[in-house]
């Protein structure tokens, strides 16, 4: 479904991402995982747009998107949040999602309709799926971390997507809020039957709901394999799991 | 609840702006004159809000679309034989037209940048107009302008005027709870976001300068109405500054904030300016007072305690 | 001296030099603008009233001496150092509290002072034109090139220039201050991590970038009726002269008062009528194609 082909990125000199390769199949699940400053950030910020590339080329359901604007890759119907909460801070938490569904339905050129009576269905539903419906009349700056990263989530699906990216979804959040948004991400995943590309640093939960793995080191990724090839090789041990795990298979 | 609330704010309304009707009969004409200018001032810092206030937008010279839709009118019918109407529609045009012109040369820069260069282009326009005497009176501006006979006496202009702001004021609101407004208050909160849930950011933001810089062509047209005349000073980038101020003083996000700000600038600047040369100087304490301690302006501070109220009257029952 | 006239008609040329010395006094106030805007961060409406106060203060200064060459030059050194007083006051009882909001707040902050300022000079000079002599020595005209006639006192603002420009590169470069200044811009939580005290920095070139507000006003004072309202073309002005050069960078002020000064003397005399759109046109121009000044910004 989605197919990053070595693609490069450089900041002043430095780089980021360095022929990086990825192939992410309809309804699957993929991890990517890394040190901190890997570049995963950086190859998410580079297929959704946020970013050109400097050389490579992504591809979506075969078609070429590399370099397109996000607002453009968004109506591929890919959607992403973000590692840093990047949320509209001054809006509810309902008129957060509320933005997203209005743009993905093509509404936001409308000028005289109140918004307060449009997709509200559509919006409710999704805070619904996150668990975020009590609080849907705070304003959003006032959430706690672990629900503004909910709602990080609950922006991203109301682009109505079949390609979801996490950034970090759990990042900061507490064991038990850990847990529930485990039990999301399989929602999503079992239910509406997205394909999910995340990142993540919990190794316990990247191999719980991982079908499969890709490993970036110093910009490079050194490989993409299933669970358990990824924790068995010597590679991976060596650059990011320290050498400490031990193979289970 | 939630509608009779609703009902309940609206009353207010009705019952304000049957008070503005009913104003003319009793209350003397300098205070007429006085109304109509806080009314159309308001309309002025309103317009400018939607882009400031909801859209984030740094519109450093906004007066430039108001003078500009007031040389409009003035132009046409002084110097044309068309119709009046036609200068009527043709001021917020122009100003609209123009807006879209400057946007597309500003649009690229993000912030302070964006209001560099507006500032620049806006003076650029502010010099013709100065030093155009032939066409625009340069520094003189344009005296006596013949506007139609119905609007002519004070009381025809207040109406004029009044009505004119009703209906924008409305519209405005319209626009800014339709789900464009929805949109500009995201993309005034976290452009790069928006961009990302597939808003074309620059367009929206675009299209919001057009409603701004057409609203301003409105208050512009109807300065002619209750004034007669354009001078250049109406788009020298200080009178900018100073609506930018009535868009603080009240509130900036609030709708009806800018309002309230500019009867409070121009009640200042009359009733000061009676006792002391140096109103300047109380507008300018009040402002610092306001930036230190109301930072969401007057009105901003006022919903807030009134929601803070009725947050803590809820917990208590709930 | 027939070889330059032959490049060059001596109408264009004394234009040239009029500009020049323009230039002189809009680099020197908008270097101290650069400096605020690129340490501080703050879009400083207010500088334009501390220009006018500086030529207040001068013609005070020069009055008193009863317009005697002693006069002007205690005047040219007595109003910098009141003008920067006056900010001293400013920005450790305002400004200071408030560095770390909105630039449009701050804008509006700075507007709300230049109104109280503007209040003030009319209270203490009251709302009459004053007019500073120009001082004995520099009165007439020299001849340039064998036979072009210019004021002495524009010749010594183009002497006094450069000079301001070295002193100005000493500081920011030789200078303790001027090299923490120069990483507070880039980086301040840094420069406050080393044990700096920031506040202290910030209210120092703050009080620098002021005191040549205050210069400019001083120097512009024998050459123009100092008057209320002085302030409001000159800021803009200083505004546009900032951004066209890279805000925050001093070396961009200069390049973009050149350009500001140059296309405003030459351009009254291609066409006098329009003459002042044309430093407007060409800040359009330079936006148009380097929309972020001439030279690196360090925002
Ligand atoms: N806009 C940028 N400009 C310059 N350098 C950048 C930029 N964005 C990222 N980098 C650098 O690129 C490298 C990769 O960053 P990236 O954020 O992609 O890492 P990451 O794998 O997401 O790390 P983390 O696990 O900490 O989130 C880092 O060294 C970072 O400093
Ligand atoms: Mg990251």
């Amino acid at each position: 479904m989605l197919r990053v082909e070595s693609v490069t990125k450089s900041f002043s000199g430095f780089m980021a991402v360095k022929n990086a390769n990825l192939d992410v199949q309809q309804g699957e699940i993929v991890a990517v995982i890394g040190p901190n400053g890997a570049g995963k950030t950086t190859l998410f910020n580079l297929i959704t747009g946020i970013l050109k590339p400097d050389n490579g080329r992504v591809f979506f359901k075969d078609e070429d998107i590399t370099g397109l604007p996000p607002y453009e890759v968004c109506k591929k119907r890919i959607s992403r949040s973000f590692q840093i909460v990047n949320v509209f801070p001054r809006l509810t938490v309902f008129e957060n999602v509320q933005v997203s569904v209005l743009s993905q339905k093509k509404k936001t050129w409308n000028l005289f309709t109140p918004s307060n009576r449009l997709v509200v269905e559509e919006t409710v539903e999704i805070l619904n799926n996150v668990g975020l419906i009590d609080k849907k009349d705070r304003t959003s700056a006032l959430l706690s971390h672990g629900d503004r990263k909910l709602l990080e989530i609950a922006i991203a699906l109301g682009g109505n997507p079949e390609f979801l990216i996490l950034d970090e979804p759990t990042a900061g959040m507490s064991p038990e809020e850990t847990s529930r948004c485990i039990d999301l991400i399989k929602q999503l995943s079992d239910k509406l039957g997205l394909t999910i590309l995340f990142c993540e640093h919990d190794m316990e939960l990247v191999f719980a709901i991982a079908q499969r793995i890709m490993v970036m080191v110093r910009g490079t990724t050194i490989i993409q394999d299933t669970c358990n090839e990824v924790r068995c090789c010597k590679e991976v041990q060596d650059a990011y799991l320290g050498g400490s795990e031990v193979c289970s298979v | 609840m939630a509608g009779r609330a609703g009902q309940k704010k609206y009353i207010n309304l009705y019952i304000a702006i049957a008070i503005l009707l009913l104003f003319p009969l009793f209350l003397p004409r300098f205070y007429i004159y006085l109304i109509s200018i806080i009314l159309l001032y308001g309309l002025l810092a309103t317009s400018l809000n939607i882009v400031l206030g909801y859209g984030g937008i740094f519109q450093f010279h906004h007066a430039v679309f108001y003078g500009v839709g007031a040389y409009g009118i003035a132009l046409v019918l002084t110097k044309t034989g068309f119709p009046p109407w036609i200068g009527f529609i043709i001021g917020p045009l122009i100003s609209a037209a123009l807006s879209l012109i400057m946007g597309l040369i500003c649009i690229r820069l993000s912030k302070l940048y964006f209001g560099m260069l507006q500032i620049s282009l806006g003076s650029l326009v502010w010099a013709i107009v100065y030093r155009w005497y032939s066409f625009t009176g340069g520094d003189d501006g344009i005296h006596g302008i013949p506007i139609p006979e119905l609007l002519q006496s004070p009381n025809g202009a207040y109406y004029f005027t009044l009505i004119i702001t009703v209906i924008s004021m409305w519209l405005m609101y319209k626009i800014i709870k339709s789900p464009f407004g929805s949109v500009l208050q995201g993309i005034r909160d976290n452009p790069v976001r928006s961009e990302m849930i597939g808003v074309n950011v620059k367009k929206h933001q675009l299209l919001g300068l057009v409603i701004a810089g057409f609203f301003a062509g409105v208050a512009g047209m109807v300065f002619v109405v209750v004034d007669n005349t354009v001078f250049p000073d109406m788009m020298f980038w200080t009178f900018s500054l100073e609506v930018l101020i009535m868009c603080l003083l009240g509130g900036w996000f609030s709708f009806l904030g800018p309002m309230l700000g500019a009867a409070v600038v121009v009640a200042l600047r009359t009733f000061v300016s009676t006792f002391t040369v140096y109103w300047a100087l109380v507008l300018g304490i009040i402002m610092i007072l306001v930036i230190f301690f109301l930072p969401n302006g007057i009105l901003g501070y006022v919903e807030e305690i009134i929601k803070r109220r009725s947050q803590t009257g809820s917990t208590i029952k709930g | 001296m027939d070889f330059i006239y032959s490049i060059i008609s001596p109408q264009v040329l004394s234009q040239i030099l009029v500009g020049l010395s323009r230039t002189v006094i809009l680099f020197i106030v908008s270097s101290g603008m650069s400096l605020i805007l690129g340490v501080l961060r703050i879009p400083n409406v207010a500088h334009g009233s501390l220009y006018m106060i500086g030529a207040y203060m001068a013609f005070s200064v020069s009055h008193f001496f009863g317009g005697s060459d002693i006069g002007f030059w205690l005047a040219l050194i007595g109003a910098p150092l009141g003008v920067a007083l006056v900010s001293l006051v400013a920005e450790r009882g305002l400004f200071q509290y408030l560095y770390e909001r909105e630039h449009l707040m701050l804008l509006l902050l700075t507007f709300a002072v230049s109104l109280v300022f503007g209040d003030l000079v009319k209270i203490v000079w009251g709302a009459a034109y004053k007019s500073v002599p120009v001082p004995q020595v520099f009165q007439g005209f020299v001849l340039l090139f064998g036979n072009l006639p210019f004021p002495r006192y524009n010749t010594f603002l183009l002497v006094i220039g450069p000079l301001v420009a070295i002193v100005l590169w000493l500081i920011v470069n030789k200078t303790k201050i001027g090299k923490i200044s120069r990483a507070a811009a880039v980086d301040r939580e840094m420069v406050g991590a080393v044990g700096i005290n920031v506040s202290w920095v910030f209210g120092i070139v703050f009080v620098i970038g002021c005191l040549l507000a205050g210069l400019g006003g001083a120097l512009v004072s024998p050459t123009v009726s100092v008057t209320l309202g002085m302030d409001h073309t000159l800021i803009i002005e200083t505004f546009l002269i900032v951004t066209i050069g890279g805000l925050g960078n001093i070396w961009g002020a200069l390049l973009g008062a050149l350009i500001f000064g140059l296309t405003q003397s030459l351009g009254i005399l291609i066409w006098p009528q329009f003459g002042i759109i044309f430093p407007y046109a060409a800040v359009v121009v330079v936006l148009l194609f380097r929309p972020t000044g001439l030279l690196k910004s360090t925002w």
